[in-house]
Parts: structure tokens; C-alpha cells; sequence
């Protein structure tokens, strides 16, 4: 298992040398059992970095945050960043730099192996739990230990809380890595990978359709699942149109006529406009962290989309996507066995 | 008026009020949402995930349609909401305080919003005290408030183990009692005693702290160019989760919404804005000035505790800690609050 001074250790070494101008990780939040993301400069904030079942972030997304502030601020770092790194979250590294979103020596990855757990689903313990808010979790070799507000401990077998993504993790070690923590437990995930999607595709699809018309019926658009992944990274995506400049020679039918293909409007048909939009962006992308699912505040299942676009990419087209910082991307590759006759 | 209900009566209570439009919270998916009530109402949630704040102010409105025929002047149709009685049952302290917040700013005397009114008139709240609260990052007390208030209700209910307390606050929580009267029984001297009892423990029950609720307005503005706005903001995904779920965040934005060219028609339409978004303030020109996140936090911090007390002498936060436990990443008003207020005169 992890010692969590090995992390720190590892964080503070390598500020402290030089070798990082910060480094992303996670820290003990304020409200309650969940860690909270954070970003370090100094050896002696390393005290402060935490590493259990609540690390659900992929921190992968404040690389690309950092990218935009340093181009923005028209600053070129000469150090890189480090990121304390999951299997997930290392492939997602591994997509961006494959986009060139950032290139390997920008980065340092510190590798964490979940070692065949992972990370916890709130929603899941809560039902566990009756509603009881633990005060701290803990990885307990193959399960969980969670504290309650009385001071008991409780432990609590990893299959019945864990998040689904995890359940059917495919890699929970970080392969691409500076330097990797944990040991590699790869092939011991408790459920074959799409499987939650494979559950829900035996409805019909009548039943499907309904199923997705109440979830998107739901969504209030606040974008959390957009803002959160790491993907996303669009200057100007679909919804938002924050690069419209307006300048004295602009017309009233320019600004009026400026292309919006959504609506800020909640309603159904914008709803599935901007769901549909953002599954297709990420087909071939998402690494499946499942943070879109985590973050939805009406639980809207936006792993299932996802998954299926993954999965749609491996069964035509052997793509994993994650795999290779230099491999082509999905949508640049070409095979002679390609299985579609329609493009030879 | 103080009478009880047995809670088995409850639906029936629903049933008989025939003139309303009823909600009530229902668990679909996993998330309590108000619904039109059904055959059977219970009243066994926590808090729902989305305020009742949509019934008067939901977020999307339709303003008006416009139709023009080229060379002819436009046709322009008011599409002001039908004003109907409807009631939300359920509606925890925090939430009914939300309303004479919202109420404040919607039916400001010198800018009413017809829109707000004609939803607002004829909307009813039959709240429901908290015994304890719901959720550990509730701090309603902390915010001038309490689990057992009546603020901005019409009846409030508090649980007494088979039978809900029921108290009529406004002459219409008296008529939503009255249209079901035989339901009710008087309150006993000893009924009354139980709810005392019952709010005293509520009141007791340990909440998260504000330091100085109070004073956080002008430590607050003191504090303006603090950089802990950014520090506290690193986290922060800028999206709209604490704002679109708070009670009494009321921003907006207005678009046409075109939905034909040939004639030209379409709908200008009202939906919720919401400070955290990248183009919350984007001028025009391209300059944004709350282009980081910390401007962004500080903005919806700083409106809760600070620019709504200069403006109307109350704190817009009701404490319902929505914000603390829906963001994804851990940022935390409360936190957030005593940080910035902290070692401040
Ligand atoms: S999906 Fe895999 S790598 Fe990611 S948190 Fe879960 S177990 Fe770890
Ligand atoms: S996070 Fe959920 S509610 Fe928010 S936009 Fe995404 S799907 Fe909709
Ligand atoms: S779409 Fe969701 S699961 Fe996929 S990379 Fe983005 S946040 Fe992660
Ligand atoms: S504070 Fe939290 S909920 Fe609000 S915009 Fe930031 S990440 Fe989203
Ligand atoms: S600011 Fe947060 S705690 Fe306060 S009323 Fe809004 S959502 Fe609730």
C-alpha cells in the first residue's frame, strides 16, 4: 500500500531541488470526508497532501488550466509542472500530450497505483450508510475503512461503494510516469470493462429513449461536466461564445447573427444538443475518470455516453484511447483492415 | 391557529385542497425534486437538490415572441405566465427564507418584474421545520436563520413523531388549513409544549460557524484585493453548480432565440446567468473584468455577504449549504468567508 509520506516526500524533494515549479495533488478539505484538489509551490506545503479513496479528481484538468493562465499571462514556464497522477488521470495526460496540448517534458508525473481499489461513490456510500456522513476513508488493502461522526470506524467492502469506472477500471496503474507509488494490480478489476453499459443495453430502445428524454429533462445545464473534464479544453466551446469580439465597425446583424448552435436555454431539445455535441467530442478522448458522472448534481449517467463511444472505437477500430502519447488519434488514424468498405 | 395533523391525513389534506396545483418532494433517480403531488405524499427528504426557487423564477422564461415579414414592422406577443394557485409543500427554513429575498428583488418598488409577480401571485409555501439538520454543511443558524423558521412560509409544519405541527402563518396558510378543516385538531396545551420542546433541541443542534456573520460585510469589502480570492479559488472549475442550485442567486441573461428566418420569428427568452461562467461579465470588447476565478468567487461571495446587505440590509446566504456540498471540488463558503474575514478590524 501507498505510504502517504512517500507522496510528500516525493513532492517536497523535487520543489525543493528545483525541479518543479508546483505540484498538483490533494489536500484535506474543509466540509467534511472529501480531499480537495490543490496546487503546491512550496517544500513545505507538501506536509499538507493527502491520498485516499476521496481523491476522485483528475487532476489532469489543472494542467490544462495552468496551460491557459501561462498563455494568457504570455508567460513560457522554463520548469515543468508535476501532477500526482492515477491511472486514469495519467491517461488522460497521455491524450493531451498526444494532441499536443502539452508536450512530456512539460510534465512530471508522480504515478499513484490504486492497486486494484479505487476511488469511492458518494452516492453509493450514502445508501451504505443510511445518510450517515463519514468524517475521513481510508484504503484498507482491499477495501475501505470510513470514520463516522461519532468516532467508530467502519469498514466497508470496496465492491459495494466503490465508483463504477473503478469497478471496471482497465489500467489502475499510472504506465506513463515519472516516477510510480503502489504496486501494479492491473487485471483486478471487479467488473469487465463496459459493463454497467452492457446492463443497460439490454432495454429496448424505446425503454432507452425514454430513459435518456427523463435524464436530459433534468439537466440544468450548469456545465459542470463540461468544466470538469480535462478534454473539454475548447478556448470557445458550443455553449458559451466568450471569444465573440465586438469592435466599433461590428453591425447590429453581426452581433445578432453571431452562431450559437445551443441555447442557453434548458430545454429538452438544447439539452440533447449539447450532450449529443459533447459525446461526440470525446469519442476516441475519454479515458473514462467518469468525473462528468461524479460532478452531475442531478446525477444524469454521462459515463453510459461516453462508454459507448469508447467502446464503439475499440469494437470497429482497436482504438484505446490513452494508449500512446505517439500513436495517431482516432479520428487521424487509417488502417488497410479497416472493417468500413465505404472508405477504400 | 395552532393545529395538528396526523401525518396519515396528509394526502388527504393534498386531496382536499381541489383549487390548487400541488408539489411535493418526490426521489426520482436518486435526486428529491418538487413534483406534482401525487396519490401518496410523504414528507421524508432530506432537502431537495434544486430549490423551489423555479416557481416563481424558473430558468427559462419566455419574455415575448417576435414575428416580422420583410418590409412590414415586427408583431411583438407578451407571453406573460397565467397567474394560478399553486402550492409547494416541503420547503425546508433555508428555502423559505430564499423568498422574501427574492421577493426583495423581483418586486423592487421602482423595477417590479411582472414576469416574477404573475408566478409569484397566487404561489404558496407550506414549510417544513428541520428537527435536526439535514445535511452536516447546513448553517442556516449561522446566517441570521434557524431549522425551525417560519420566514417567507405560508404554514409552517414541524414533525411531532405521528402527527405534524401545523401553524398558519399568512392569511393564505390560514385558507390551505381551512379548505381542509375537518382534518385538523386544535393543539393541546401539551401539543404545545412538544413543539417547543422539539424547536428548543433543533435550535441546540451544532451547526459550522460564521465568526462574524455580521460584521463579514465590511471585513468583506476591506478585503477586496486580498489575494486569498485566488488561492481559495484554485480548485474551482467555474461551473454553475453553486450558483444555478442556490435559493436566492437571481442572475440572468437575455437572448433571442430564433426558430424561423422566413418570416423572421422566435422568442426573447430569460434564463438563469450565472457569475461562475467564463462570459458572466464579458463586455463586448472582449474585456472581461472577473476573467479569473478568484474574481468570479469573490463575486458570488461577496454578493451573499456583502453587496446584498449594503443594497437591502439583510444577507443574501440562507445557510442551506448547497454550494458547500454540491461543489465538486470542495470549495466552501464558509471556509471561504472566515478565511477572507479573518484577522480583519
Ligand atoms: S478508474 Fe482506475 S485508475 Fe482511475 S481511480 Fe478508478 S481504479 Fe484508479
Ligand atoms: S453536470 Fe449534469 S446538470 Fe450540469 S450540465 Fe452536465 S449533465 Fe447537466
Ligand atoms: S468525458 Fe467524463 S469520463 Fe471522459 S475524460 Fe471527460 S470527464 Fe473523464
Ligand atoms: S465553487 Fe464549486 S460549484 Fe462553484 S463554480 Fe467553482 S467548482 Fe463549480
Ligand atoms: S450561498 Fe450557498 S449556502 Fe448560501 S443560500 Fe446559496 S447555496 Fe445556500
Amino acid at each position: 500500500m501507498i505510504k502517504i509520506q512517500d507522496i510528500r516526500d516525493a513532492a517536497r524533494d523535487m520543489l525543493a531541488k528545483g525541479e518543479v515549479r508546483a505540484v498538483i495533488g490533494w489536500q484535506r478539505g474543509s466540509r467534511g470526508m472529501a480531499a480537495e484538489p490543490v496546487v503546491i509551490n512550496a517544500p513545505e506545503q507538501a506536509d499538507g497532501l493527502v491520498w485516499d479513496p476521496t481523491c476522485y479528481h483528475n487532476l489532469s484538468l489543472y494542467l490544462v488550466n495552468d496551460k491557459k493562465a501561462q498563455a494568457h499571462a504570455k508567460q513560457k514556464p522554463t520548469l515543468p509542472i508535476a501532477i500526482i497522477a492515477k491511472g486514469c488521470d495519467a491517461r488522460s495526460c497521455v491524450v493531451l500530450m498526444q494532441e499536443n496540448y502539452f508536450r512530456r517534458d512539460d510534465i512530471y508525473i508522480i504515478g499513484v497505483s490504486c492497486e486494484g481499489t479505487g476511488v469511492i461513490d458518494e452516492r453509493k456510500l450514502a445508501v451504505a450508510l443510511g445518510g450517515v456522513k463519514p468524517t475521513s476513508a481510508a484504503f484498507d488493502g482491499d477495501d475501505y475503512v470510513v470514520t463516522l461522526p461519532d468516532g467508530s470506524e467502519k469498514r466497508l467492502p470496496a465492491r459495494e461503494v466503490m465508483a463504477d469506472r473503478c469497478l471496471e477500471c482497465r489500467e489502475p496503474f499510472p504506465k506513463e510516469n515519472n516516477i510510480a507509488l503502489g504496486e501494479d494490480k492491473t487485471g483486478r478489476a471487479l467488473e469487465a470493462p463496459f459493463a454497467a453499459l452492457a446492463r443497460f443495453e439490454q432495454q429496448s430502445e424505446a425503454e432507452r429513449w425514454n430513459y435518456w428524454q427523463r435524464q436530459f429533462d433534468r439537466c440544468i445545464r450548469c456545465f459542470a461536466c463540461r468544466s470538469v473534464c480535462p478534454m473539454c479544453f475548447c478556448d470557445e466551446c458550443v455553449v458559451d461564445s466568450i471569444e465573440m469580439k465586438v469592435a466599433p465597425t461590428t453591425s447590429a446583424e453581426e452581433k445578432a447573427s453571431r452562431v450559437r448552435w445551443i441555447e442557453r436555454s434548458n430545454t429538452l431539445a438544447d439539452n440533447f444538443g449539447y450532450h449529443m455535441t459533447r459525446a461526440m467530442h470525446l469519442a476516441g478522448r475519454c479515458i473514462d475518470c467518469g468525473e462528468c458522472e461524479r460532478v452531475c448534481p442531478v446525477n444524469i449517467p454521462l459515463r453510459l455516453l461516453n462508454n459507448k463511444m469508447e467502446r464503439e472505437a475499440r469494437e470497429q477500430f482497436g482504438y484505446e484511447p490513452g494508449a500512446s502519447i505517439g500513436g495517431p488519434s482516432l479520428v487521424s488514424s487509417f488502417r488497410d483492415d479497416d472493417p468500413g468498405t465505404w472508405i477504400r | 391557529m395552532d393545529k395538528l395533523i396526523d401525518k396519515a391525513r396528509l394526502s388527504d389534506w393534498i386531496t382536499a385542497l381541489a383549487d390548487w396545483e400541488v408539489f411535493a418532494p418526490a426521489l426520482e433517480d436518486g435526486v428529491w425534486t418538487f413534483k406534482a403531488a401525487g396519490e401518496a405524499v410523504s414528507l421524508g427528504h432530506t432537502n431537495v437538490k434544486q430549490p423551489p426557487k423555479d416557481f416563481a423564477f424558473p430558468q427559462r422564461e419566455i419574455y415575448f415572441s417576435f414575428e416580422q415579414v420583410k418590409g412590414e414592422p415586427p408583431r411583438l406577443t407578451q407571453k406573460l405566465p397565467a397567474e394560478a394557485k399553486r402550492v409547494v409543500f416541503g420547503v425546508r427554513p433555508c428555502d423559505g427564507r430564499a423568498v422574501p429575498r427574492m421577493d426583495r428583488v423581483f418586486n423592487d418598488p421602482q423595477f417590479p418584474d411582472a414576469y416574477y409577480q404573475a408566478r409569484r401571485n397566487g404561489l404558496a409555501y407550506v414549510g417544513l421545520a428541520c428537527n435536526r439538520p439535514v445535511a452536516p454543511t447546513c448553517f442556516c443558524k449561522s446566517v441570521g436563520g434557524s431549522p425551525v423558521s417560519s420566514e417567507g412560509m405560508d404554514v409552517l409544519l414541524t414533525d411531532l413523531g405521528d402527527r405534524y405541527f401545523v401553524q398558519a402563518v399568512t392569511k393564505t396558510g390560514e385558507a390551505l388549513v381551512a379548505a381542509a378543516d375537518k382534518l385538523f385538531v386544535k393543539a393541546s396545551p401539551a401539543d404545545k409544549k412538544a413543539l417547543e420542546k422539539t424547536h428548543a433541541d433543533a435550535e441546540a443542534q451544532p451547526q459550522r460557524a460564521i465568526a462574524d456573520a455580521a460584521g463579514a460585510a465590511k471585513k468583506l469589502k476591506a478585503n477586496f484585493d486580498s489575494p486569498l480570492w485566488e488561492t481559495l479559488a484554485q480548485g474551482c472549475i467555474g461551473c454553475g453548480i453553486c450558483t444555478f442550485l442556490c435559493p436566492t442567486c437571481h442572475c440572468f441573461d437575455i437572448n433571442d432565440e430564433v426558430t424561423g428566418t422566413a418570416p423572421m420569428k422566435g422568442n426573447r427568452v430569460r434564463t438563469w446567468d450565472n457569475c461562475q461562467f467564463p462570459d458572466f461579465t464579458m463586455h463586448t470588447s472582449g474585456h472581461n473584468p472577473r476573467e479569473t476565478l478568484g474574481s468570479r468567487l469573490r463575486q458570488r461571495v461577496c454578493h451573499k455577504f456583502q453587496y446584498f446587505h449594503e443594497n437591502y440590509g439583510m444577507l443574501q446566504c440562507t445557510g442551506c449549504g448547497r454550494c458547500v456540498s454540491e461543489c465538486p471540488v470542495g470549495i466552501d463558503i464558509v471556509n471561504v468567508v472566515n478565511k477572507v474575514t479573518e484577522n480583519v478590524a
